[in-house]
């Protein structure tokens, strides 16, 4: 199942359970705008490098549209239709007056120079320029795409329109950025684990155990959070292998040993764990916080962890997910989990547009309510009508984007 | 056509179960008509002259007064009966009869008929009763034809998706 074929799944699922009718299904579906350019550069080399880029907007009833653009290879229309839907429910999930968007390019940026990389993107934003803005349409980082990405955007959009920095989010701190949006998704995502846990009876994350798979952004920010409040991440992986110790990691330290070695294989006083068997640990809450897809039916079944927590997007296939809920092991969803990093994105808009700075603080409380108030209705719909976490966040999406678009009238 | 031709015809599609002798009581007080095709047997709204018997040829029943001008409603064949509600009420006649080919008819007017009912002929009181069944027969497909229309009427109007949609996000999922 493709991403986009994923991301309907779960739709539909949501849609049976409100008894949607298929043509109000398809036109929350569709989306609103499609966009396919030949971005085209002379590389250094002197010969034209041809790439096409893709921008596909999928509603906008909620307010300008959000979501990444990635540089990858697979780039094409049907990912970028599936990931933008999913935006939209994702930004509604959390309550943010945005829509969902999604694009990028087909290329491969390891083969291109940082100068090609540049003129690249510039070429790209002189295609889309008038599709995007900040009030249209916001992108942000994505699959290899950072801050420097981001900064050139702000700077060839601004060349055209005037000065822009509300034009992308995930710029440099320096650029027009904003503080905590880094570990924004990490500390989204622990937000979430206690909410659930408090709501749960089952207290606080300190003395639970954590396995993290995958140590990236995601996965080693989420890491410090759990081991700054108590808990104890007794493994963690990334693709140069994994590392274990029953009595816990010290996660600052491997943060400096994966820094240094750019992994966290081979860190001291540990054992190695295969990205496989991180997952059948026998721990409180699993952290898939990498790719998609490694939770499926073939392994499933061997998930020992009571909670499973989706800090990646669309870790759990719906075969697995469906096993999972039946065996009444509780996943929070990415649509909901990660959230934290679009939420922060938010936060950077609405600085750029006020022309103010929020302090880190600020940041931290007002993801804090973000997150607080998306759990409570979660929580509230999972006891009324008996659905899973995921179903639930689908549901809100869907009456939040479906209440906006008819109040605005057909 | 001689009388006891047109008595036999008469016999058939009017009055099964009369009398030879009742038969020609009937014919006797019919009018012998002809229409040269093309022309107009009776016209719609006119007062009702009695009852035509079609006893060669081929009429065009025609309703002129309804949506979208005059349609031809049914071709009716011979031998056959025309205008015999005009018999028992004082009513127009609700469509116009043409003649398609040339036809020849056998008139019972009304003041005629009410003759032979006042003289109590019993040969008429059996043509009252076929004419009943027939009446009864037309009032049952109406009746019939009532229940399908309607039926058709109690088919849900069509929906206002959209408006079931806001109402079931507003009041059922409105989280």
């Amino acid at each position: 199942m493709s991403g986009f074929e994923e991301v309907n799944y779960y739709f539909r699922k949501a849609a049976r359970v409100m008894d949607l009718s298929t043509r109000v299904e398809r036109m929350l579906v569709t989306p609103f705008r499609e966009v396919k350019v030949d971005v085209s550069i002379t590389l250094d080399n002197g010969d034209l490098g041809t790439f096409i880029g893709y921008r596909v907007q999928h509603d906008n009833t909620r307010g300008p549209m959000k979501g990444g653009l990635r540089y990858h290879p697979t780039v094409d229309m049907d990912e970028a239709q599936g990931l933008a839907s999913l935006m939209t429910w994702k930004t509604a999930v959390v309550n943010l007056p945005f829509g969902g968007a999604k694009g990028g390019i087909a290329v491969d940026p390891k083969t291109l120079s940082p100068r090609e990389l540049e003129r690249l993107t510039r070429r790209f934003v002189q295609q889309i320029h008038d599709i995007i803005g900040p009030q249209r349409d916001i992108p942000a980082p994505d699959v290899n795409t950072n801050a420097q990405v981001m900064a050139w955007i702000m700077d060839e959009y601004s060349r055209m329109h005037g000065f822009s920095p509300a034009v992308v989010t995930g710029k440099p701190v320096d650029l027009f950025g904003s503080r905590g949006r880094e570990e924004a998704t990490g500390r989204g995502a622990v937000m979430a684990l206690e909410e659930y846990l408090r709501d749960a009876g089952q207290g606080d994350v300190r003395g639970k155990t954590f396995a993290v798979q995958g140590f990236g952004n995601v996965g080693s920010w989420t890491s410090r959070f759990l081991h700054e409040k108590g808990g104890k991440v007794v493994a963690v992986s990334d693709v140069g292998g994994g590392v274990f110790n029953r009595a816990g990691l010290d996660i600052p330290r491997l943060v400096e040993h994966a820094r240094t070695t750019r992994s966290v294989a081979g860190f001291p006083e540990t054992e190695a764990i295969t990205n496989e068997n991180l997952l059948l640990l026998d721990v409180d809450v699993l952290v898939p916080a990498a790719l998609g897809g490694v939770i499926t039916d073939d392994n499933v079944k061997d998930v020992r962890a009571r909670l499973v927590l989706e800090a990646a997007n669309a870790p759990t296939t719906p075969k697995a997910d469906e096993i999972l809920h039946q065996r009444g092991v509780v996943v929070l969803p990415d649509i909901f989990v990660n959230a934290g990093g679009v939420t922060v994105s938010y936060f950077e808009w609405a600085q750029n547009i006020q022309q103010f700075t929020w302090d880190e603080e600020r940041i931290t409380t007002e993801l804090s309510r973000h997150m607080r108030e998306a759990y409570a209705t979660l929580s509230r719909l999972v006891r009324e009508r008996k659905v899973s976490f995921r179903t639930a966040a689908f549901i809100v999406a869907i009456g939040r984007v479906g209440r906006a678009t008819v109040l605005r009238g057909v | 056509m001689t009388n006891s031709e047109a008595a036999k015809i008469v016999r058939t599609i009017l009055c099964r179960g009369l009398t030879n002798q009742q038969t020609e009581q009937i014919v006797n007080a019919m009018v012998p008509t002809t229409v040269t095709s093309g022309n107009t047997v009776f016209r719609e709204e006119e007062r009702g002259q009695g009852l035509f018997v079609l006893l060669d040829g081929t009429v065009e029943v025609v309703k002129e007064s309804g949506p979208g001008g005059a349609v031809i409603i049914a071709t009716v064949e011979a031998p056959s009966v025309l205008g015999e509600m005009s018999l028992i009420t004082d009513r127009a006649h609700s469509a116009t009869v043409r003649a398609r080919t040339n036809c020849e008819f056998r008139l019972l007017t009304r003041p005629q008929f009410d003759r032979l009912l006042q003289g109590e002929s019993l040969a008429a009181y059996k043509v009252v009763a076929t004419l009943a069944d027939v009446i009864a027969w037309r009032l049952n497909r109406m009746d019939e034809k009532f229940v399908e229309l309607s039926r058709r009427g109690e088919n849900p109007q069509p929906v206002e998706e959209l408006a079931m949609f806001k109402q079931k996000l507003f009041n059922e999922w409105n989280y």
